[in-house]
């Protein structure tokens, strides 16, 4: 009963952890707790992702993935970062429409301060 | 501002197929808007004419919005992907390899898959006459180890240049690449080469785009 259980989960598995009750139990316990796991992984992946897709298609308008969320956190748009990817996959010109108003809500951080070139400080001797 | 946006796709998604060369790269193949319903005419009786000119098949209907998008093996082939060629003359060797390496990867992709090979090839020229700052040029070591005891050989940036010029440009691009199988694989779609020429003229290379500023040497 259980044995079959355990040798019907641990299809596709390498050696003789398909075929052997001893070795297949150990390895199909190992593969549920990874599966709990990454049930909660997944959701971490996938907006990483997201966030990675989402930067690529802003940075080919100029305009990187920080400067462009607080440009639409500023104007209360409340798409998320899945469909924000998958406009930026599938509909490309609304995706610039979208670039666009976040540049107008925040047009980038005038302030900052661009490291110095070693070169150019002078050594006062 | 959500109906908006959704009025704005709609008129943009007709006009997806007309020509927008850099923008076009960025719609996967083979995408079509998702249609609800099936025209009856093509369900008709058996053995009456079916109309040549409707046929529909199980991709026509495929749903993007509902579904987690995942490159087909239409999505990457080998043999439509886009080839760069950059000069390496007087380039910055770190900022030259981290444009190259974020090209191969497909990392500047809205289409990025980590586990797919998406990327572009790219091609060095005049790979012997990149440039480091500072003292690099006579301090830079390159370590390799022949496996036996007391085999590591070392030899300097400056030594590498005159033995192999193009293994430089290669070290830098293969230590900013995933190390891996699919690492191994993008590592194939470098192509460096010690002249001004190059043998793949066929694949019609355009100029790869470099947003760094500091990638220049300055004289």
């Amino acid at each position: 009963m259980n044995k079959k259980e355990i040798l019907k989960l641990a299809k596709g598995f390498r050696g003789r952890a398909k075929n052997c009750i001893r070795i297949a139990r150990e390895r199909v316990e190992k593969a549920l707790q990874y599966s709990y796991r990454d049930r909660r992984n997944k959701k971490r992946d996938m907006r990483s992702l997201w966030i990675q897709s989402i930067n690529a298609g802003t940075r080919q308008h100029g305009v990187n993935y920080g400067n462009f969320m607080h440009g639409l956190m500023k104007e209360n748009i409340q798409l998320n970062r899945k469909v924000l990817s998958e406009i930026s996959m599938h509909e490309p010109y609304s995706f610039k429409a979208l670039v666009d108003i976040s540049r107008n809500a925040f047009p980038g951080n005038k302030n900052v301060v661009l490291p110095t070139r070693k070169a150019d400080v002078s050594i006062n001797v | 501002m959500a109906i908006l946006c959704a009025s704005t796709s709609t008129i943009f998604s007709s006009s997806e197929r007309t020509s927008f060369g850099s923008l076009k790269k960025t719609i996967p193949s083979n995408q079509s808007s998702f249609l609800g319903f099936f025209p009856v005419a093509a369900l008709s009786k058996p053995g009456s004419v079916r109309p040549t000119t409707l046929s529909f098949s199980k991709r026509d209907f495929r749903d993007i919005w509902n579904n987690t998008w995942y490159p087909k093996a239409k999505d990457h082939i080998n043999t439509e992907k886009t080839w760069y060629v950059v000069d390496a003359t007087d380039k910055i060797l770190g900022r030259l390899a981290s444009t190259i390496s974020v090209h191969i990867r497909g990392k500047n992709l809205a289409t990025y898959t980590p586990s797919v090979d998406m990327g572009a090839f790219v091609i060095v020229v005049n790979a012997e006459k990149v440039s480091v700052s500072g003292k690099k040029r006579t301090q830079k070591l390159y370590r390799r180890h022949s496996g036996r005891p007391g085999g590591m050989k070392v030899e300097t940036f400056n030594q590498l240049q005159q033995r192999i010029p193009e293994r430089i440009i290669e070290h830098a691009v293969r230590g900013m690449l995933p190390k891996g199988r699919l690492g191994r694989a993008l590592f194939n779609h470098l192509k460096v080469y010690k002249g001004p020429d190059h043998p793949h003229d066929a694949q019609k290379p355009i100029e790869l785009p470099i947003r760094d500023k500091r990638v220049q040497k300055q004289r």
